[in-house]
C-alpha cells in the first residue's frame, strides 16, 4: 500500500532532475528495489501509471531490477539468507545464519534507488 | 549523496536523448530523518520505543501497562498515537496523565520519520524519560520506515493465527522484541504460542521473545526487561 507514496517521491525526484536539464520528455527510468523492502513491482507500476498521467513521463518505460538481500554473521558468513524449510512460504526471511546457525544481520537489500533516467533534452 | 553523470548520448536535430545516471535512494531520506529524530531524543536523554503490529493485537494496552509501571517507578513518559483516523488511542494514553500526541495519517498506512519529528516538536522533551510510539496497525508497510526509536517492538496475538510470523517475516526480522500477546486465549484459538515463538526466533535470532497476556498484566515485567527499563 505504501508503494504510492514511495512512487510519488520517485516521480518528484525525476521531475526535479528533468527540470534541471530542461528535458521535454522522459523516455525511461531504471529503479532498483532491494529484496528486503516491502515494495511490490506491480503496485509500483500501477502507481507510476496514475502519477505520470498527463506529464512528460507518461510514456516512459519503467525497468525494475532487484538488488539481492545480503546478511552477515559473526562467523564470517556473508551472503543470501537461509532457504525456508516451509514450501508454502518460500521467500521467508530468515536471519538464522545458514553456516553456523547463529544470528546474522541484514547488510543489504533495503534500498529503493533511482538508477538512471533516460530523457530528451535540448541539444546545445 | 546523489551521483549524476551523463553516460549515453543520442542525437536528433534539436534535441538529444541522454541517460542520466543517478544514485538516489528514496528510502534513505526517511532513514536520515529517523537518525535526526534519534539524535534529538539522545540530546534529551530520552529512550524511545516504537510498537508495530496487527490491528487489534494489543499494542495500545501494552503501552498503557508500561506507562503505569514506569509512572509507579517515578519515570516520566509520553506516547505518540499513530492511526489512520480518530483519536481513540490518544485519549487512552492521555487518560494515564502523560503527555500524548495524536498523528492521524489520513490515508497513509504507516508512520514515517517526518510525522514523528513533528510530534516530537510538540512534546515537552526536557521533562521526559521515555517516549512510546504506536504505529498504524499494519505488518507490512512500516517495515520500510524506521522512525528513530531505540528499539522496535512487534506485537502479535494468538487470535491472529499460528502462521503470522511466517506470513510477515520482514517485520520480525527488523524488530528487536517480539511480543506474543493474548496467550490466555491460546486454547480457545487452538494456537500454540510456542510455535509462534519458534518461528520468531528463527526469523530473527537477535530478537527477544516475550509471552504476554496484557489484559491481566502478565508478562509486562518480562517486556520491561527486554526493553532495558
Amino acid at each position: 500500500m505504501h508503494e504510492f507514496s514511495v512512487m510519488s517521491q520517485i516521480v518528484d525526484a525525476i521531475m526535479e532532475e528533468a527540470k534541471k536539464r530542461e528535458a521535454s520528455k522522459i523516455e525511461g527510468v531504471t529503479i532498483e528495489l532491494g529484496e528486503f523492502t516491502m515494495l511490490g513491482e506491480e503496485q509500483m507500476r500501477f502507481s507510476f501509471e496514475v502519477l505520470s498521467k498527463g506529464t512528460m513521463m507518461e510514456d516512459a518505460t519503467l525497468v525494475f531490477r532487484t538488488t539481492d538481500g545480503e546478511i552477515e554473521c559473526e562467523c564470517g558468513f556473508r551472503g543470501g539468507m537461509s532457504p525456508s524449510d516451509d514450501a508454502a512460504h518460500g521467500s521467508t526471511l530468515i536471519l538464522e545464519c545458514p553456516k553456523c546457525g547463529g544470528a546474522a544481520a541484514i547488510v543489504g537489500g533495503r534500498e529503493c534507488v533511482i538508477r538512471d533516467i533516460r530523457m530528451v533534452v535540448p541539444d546545445v | 549523496m546523489d551521483k549524476v553523470l551523463i553516460s549515453q548520448v543520442g542525437f536528433s536535430t534539436m534535441h538529444k536523448v541522454v541517460t542520466v545516471d543517478m544514485e538516489k535512494d528514496i528510502l534513505s531520506a526517511n532513514r536520515k530523518l529517523a537518525d535526526q529524530n534519534q539524535a534529538l531524543l539522545d540530546e534529551h536523554g530520552i529512550r524511545a520505543f516504537d510498537f508495530l503490529g496487527a490491528i487489534g493485537s494489543g499494542k495500545t494496552l501494552i503501552i498503557e501497562r508500561l506507562i503505569d509501571k514506569l509512572k509507579g517507578d517515578g519515570k516520566r513518559c509520553a506516547a505518540i498515537a499513530g492511526d489512520v483516523a480518530g483519536d481513540d488511542d490518544y485519549r487512552r494514553f492521555s487518560a494515564h496523565g502523560v503527555a500524548a500526541e495524536n498523528i492521524s495519517t489520513g490515508k497513509e498506512c504507516h508512520l514515517d520519520a517526518h510525522m514523528v519529528d513533528h510530534a516530537l516538536e510538540r512534546l515537552p522533551l526536557d521533562d521526559l524519560d521515555y517516549v512510546f510510539v504506536e504505529n498504524v496497525g499494519n505488518l507490512v508497510c512500516p517495515v520500510d520506515f524506521p522512525l528513530g526509536s531505540h528499539k522496535r517492538v512487534v506485537v502479535i496475538s494468538v487470535t491472529e493465527g499460528d502462521d503470522m510470523v511466517r506470513k510477515h517475516p520482514a517485520i520480525f526480522a527488523f524488530s528487536d522484541v517480539v511480543v506474543i500477546n493474548k496467550v490466555d486465549l491460546a486454547d480457545a484459538m487452538e494456537v500454540d504460542p510456542d510455535s509462534l515463538a519458534t518461528d520468531a526466533r528463527r526469523t530473527n535470532p537477535n530478537a527477544k521473545v516475550v509471552i504476554m497476556n496484557a489484559r491481566q498484566g502478565k508478562g509486562i515485567d518480562d517486556l520491561a526487561e527486554a526493553l532495558g527499563l
